[in-house]
C-alpha cells in the first residue's frame, strides 16, 4: 500500500529547508558556506519552487565557494571573504548557512562569524548539509537560530506570531488569510509571520506575541522551542478543514486567555459561516466520489467530513476527485477543494 | 618498481629510517623517490641537508600551474624528494591533502623509479592517510615500532588497516614485515620479533639505538652520508637488502588489546 507523503522523507540535505526560511527575510542576505556546486544545485531547485509558487523575487544568496584548497587548508578564509562581500550590500541581517563540507573538515564557522566586523548582524545557522539531516531539520534549525535575535517582552494581549509557514507552497497567502479570518473572530491580530517576507528588525516582535501558532508538525521542534523560550502558549497547527477550524478557534482563544463566552460566540459565528459557504455546493449531494491516493495524512478525513456535511458518498467506482496536496487549511481550503469537485461534475 | 610504505607511531623514527633506507637504496644505483606523507613535512629533510623543501600542498595553494621542479627535489644520492605537506594544525583536512597530492603526482606521471618510499603519518587516522596503501600505490607496508607498548599498539592498529584494505579483491597492498627501531629496552628484540610473528608477519630488521643517528641529524644528514663507515650505516644497508630480498607479503592478523598487553607483560 502506498504511504502518505511524509515531509521527513523529503529530506536528504538540510540546506534547502534552511534557505526556505532565511530567503524570506527581505532585507537579509544568506551566505552559504559550501562548494559552489552544492549552492547551485540547491538554489536552482529552490528558485524553481519559488517560481512555481508565484514568487518572482530572487533572494540574495552568496556562496563561499569551498574548493579543493579550502577542503585541505580549511574554508574559514573563504567564509570571511564571503561575509565581506555580503557586507558590501549593507544587509540588515546575514544568515550564514553551512553545508556538510565545512562541518566535516571542522571549520570554526561560528568563530569566523563572531570575529567579523558585522558580527552583530550575523546569525550562524549550522544546517550542516546532509549531516544536518533533512530539509525539515534545516528549517527547524534556521527558525530556532533566528529566534535568538528576539528577547522576551511584555506580551501584547490578543496577538499571535506564526511560526514556520510553508513559504514554497502556492496557497501560502490564502492560508494566511484564512488563519487571519478565524483569528479576527476572536479579535486576535497576527503581529509577525516568522519568517515570511519580513524584515530582520521585525524578528524582535516574537517576544511581544501573546501566543504562537505553529504551521504544522513539520516545524513543531522550532515552534515548541521558541514557545518554551518565551514562556508562551502555542497552537500546534494551522486549522485543517471544517471541524479543525472550530477547534482552532477554541485553542487559539484559550491560548490567548479569551473568555469562554467570547470563544463560544466566535465558534457559533464560524459554524454559521460554514453552513452558508457549503450551501452553494448542494448540487454535489448524492454524488459518489473516489478519493484515491492521500497525499498527506489527514486529507481523507478532512474531505470525508465535508462529504458528510453535503451528502456526498464514497465508492471506488465513483467520480475520481483530486485532493489538495497539503492538508486544506480552514474552511477556505475545503471550499477550494469542493469548487474543483463541482467543476469536475459539471464537465 | 618497488613501492614501500613505512607506517608507525608518531616520533618512532619513521622519517629517519625512511631517509636512511632511501640513501641505502641509492647506493645500489637504484632510482629512488621518497614521499613524505605528513603535514609536518620533515621526512626528506636529512636527504636535503636540512632544507625544508616546498610542499606539494603549499604549491597547490599558491600556484595554479605546478611543474615537477616545483615539488620534486633531488637530495643525497639522487633521491627524488617530495613532501605532501598539509594544513596548519587544527584546521582543514590533512587526509584530503594526501589524496590531492597523489592525484597531482599521478597526473604529472611523477611516480617512477626503482623504489618509491612512502613515509606516512603516525597513524592511519582517516581514509586519506590510508591512500598510500590503496589504488595501486604502496604494495608493501612496513611497520616501524619499538618495544614500547604504545608503539606496538600503534603498529597493531595500522595492521588492522592493512588487513582491511589488503583483504579487498582489488588490493595490491600487503604487510612486508616489522622494522624494530629500538629504544634499547630489555628483551626488545624478542618482544618485537614475537609481535611480528603473532600478527602473521616477521621482523625484517632490528635497528639498534645509536648515537651516530643523532650525530648525523644534527649535521643535517643521513647516517649513510655523515658516517658511511659506521656500524649503524651497515644496519641500514642490511635493512635495505632485507627489504629488497623480501618477497613474503601477507595479510596481517592484528592482536586484541588484551593479547597485546599480555605480550608486553611477558617481556617485562
Amino acid at each position: 500500500m502506498q504511504e502518505n507523503i511524509s515531509e521527513k522523507r523529503l529530506g536528504g540535505c538540510a540546506l534547502g529547508g534552511t534557505l526556505a526560511v532565511t530567503a524570506f527575510i527581505r532585507d537579509g542576505i544568506t551566505v552559504i558556506h559550501a562548494p559552489q556546486g552544492c549552492a547551485h544545485q540547491m538554489f536552482s531547485g529552490f528558485h524553481a519552487m519559488m517560481a512555481d509558487a508565484g514568487l518572482s523575487r530572487i533572494p540574495k544568496v552568496i556562496v563561499s565557494n569551498i574548493q579543493n584548497r579550502e577542503a585541505i587548508f580549511g574554508g574559514e578564509e573563504a567564509l570571511a571573504e564571503a561575509l565581506d562581500r555580503a557586507e558590501e550590500d549593507s544587509p540588515a541581517l546575514i544568515s550564514v548557512v553551512t553545508s556538510c563540507v565545512p562541518e566535516t573538515i571542522g571549520d570554526d564557522t561560528e568563530g569566523v562569524c563572531a570575529a567579523h566586523p558585522a558580527s552583530e548582524r550575523i546569525v550562524y545557522i549550522p544546517a550542516s548539509g546532509f549531516l544536518g539531516g533533512s530539509s525539515q531539520a534545516g528549517e527547524n534549525t534556521a527558525l530556532i537560530r533566528l529566534a535568538a535575535l528576539a528577547e522576551p517582552k511584555e506580551p501584547i494581549p490578543r496577538t499571535a506570531a506564526l511560526i514556520g509557514e510553508k513559504n514554497l507552497e502556492s496557497e501560502v497567502e490564502e492560508n494566511y488569510a484564512e488563519v487571519c479570518r478565524l483569528l479576527n473572530r476572536l479579535g486576535i491580530k497576527v503581529i509577525l509571520r516568522f519568517c515570511r517576507n519580513i524584515e530582520a528588525a521585525e524578528i524582535v516582535r516574537l517576544g511581544e506575541a501573546a501566543f504562537f501558532i505553529i504551521r504544522d508538525e513539520r516545524v513543531e521542534e522550532a515552534g515548541i522551542t521558541i514557545a518554551n523560550r518565551f514562556g508562551r502558549p502555542y497552537v500546534s497547527a494551522f486549522p485543517s478543514g471544517l471541524s479543525g477550524s472550530i477547534s482552532f478557534l477554541q485553542e487559539a482563544g484559550k491560548a490567548c486567555g479569551i473568555p469562554e463566552e467570547e470563544i463560544a460566540e466566535a465558534v457559533f459565528a464560524e459554524e454559521e459561516y460554514q453552513r452558508e459557504q457549503l450551501a452553494p455546493f448542494a448540487e454535489l449531494a448524492g454524488t459518489s466520489v473516489a478519493l484515491g491516493f492521500e497525499p498527506f495524512a489527514g486529507c481523507h478525513a478532512v474531505a470525508r467530513e465535508a462529504m458528510e456535511r453535503i451528502g456526498i458518498s464514497e465508492s471506488a467506482d465513483g467520480m475520481p476527485v483530486k485532493l489538495p496536496f497539503y492538508l486544506p487549511v480552514g474552511a477556505a481550503g475545503v471550499l477550494k477543494m469542493l469548487y474543483l469537485w463541482r467543476r469536475e461534475k459539471r464537465r | 618498481m618497488r613501492q614501500i610504505a613505512l607506517y608507525g607511531k608518531g616520533g618512532i623514527g619513521k622519517s629517519t629510517t625512511s631517509a636512511n633506507l632511501s640513501a641505502a637504496f641509492s647506493e645500489k644505483n637504484l632510482s629512488v623517490m621518497q614521499i613524505g606523507c605528513d603535514p609536518k613535512h620533515d621526512s626528506t629533510r636529512m636527504l636535503m641537508h636540512g632544507r625544508w623543501i616546498p610542499t606539494v600542498l603549499e604549491q597547490m595553494y599558491e600556484k595554479k600551474d605546478i611543474k615537477e621542479e616545483d615539488i620534486i627535489f633531488e637530495g643525497f644520492g639522487g633521491v627524488r624528494c617530495v613532501e605532501a605537506g598539509g594544513p596548519e594544525p587544527g584546521i582543514g583536512c590533512a587526509g584530503r591533502g594526501i589524496i590531492a597530492t597523489f592525484q597531482l603526482l599521478e597526473k604529472m606521471q611523477a611516480l617512477f623509479g626503482d623504489v618509491v618510499v612512502y613515509d606516512v603519518l603516525g597513524d592511519v587516522v582517516c581514509g586519506g592517510f590510508a591512500l598510500p596503501m590503496r589504488d595501486g600505490y604502496a604494495e608493501e607496508v612496513y611497520l616501524v615500532t619499538s618495544g614500547e607498548l604504545m608503539s606496538l599498539y600503534a603498529a597493531n592498529n595500522i595492521s588492522k588497516a592493512v588487513a582491511r584494505l589488503g583483504g579487498r579483491s582489488t588490493a595490491k597492498c600487503k604487510l612486508g614485515g616489522v622494522i624494530c627501531n629500538a629504544k634499547n629496552m630489555d628483551n626488545e628484540y624478542e618482544l618485537v620479533k614475537e609481535f611480528a610473528e603473532r600478527i602473521g608477519s616477521k621482523l625484517i630488521c632490528y635497528i639498534p639505538r645509536s648515537k651516530s643517528v643523532q650525530a648525523a641529524e644534527v649535521n643535517r644528514m643521513t647516517v649513510l652520508e655523515h658516517d658511511p663507515a659506521s656500524e649503524q650505516a651497515d644496519v641500514y644497508r642490511s635493512c635495505a637488502d632485507a627489504i629488497l630480498a623480501n618477497d613474503d607479503f601477507r595479510i596481517p592478523t592484528p592482536l586484541s588489546l588484551e593479547e597485546l598487553e599480555d605480550l608486553a607483560r611477558k617481556y617485562l
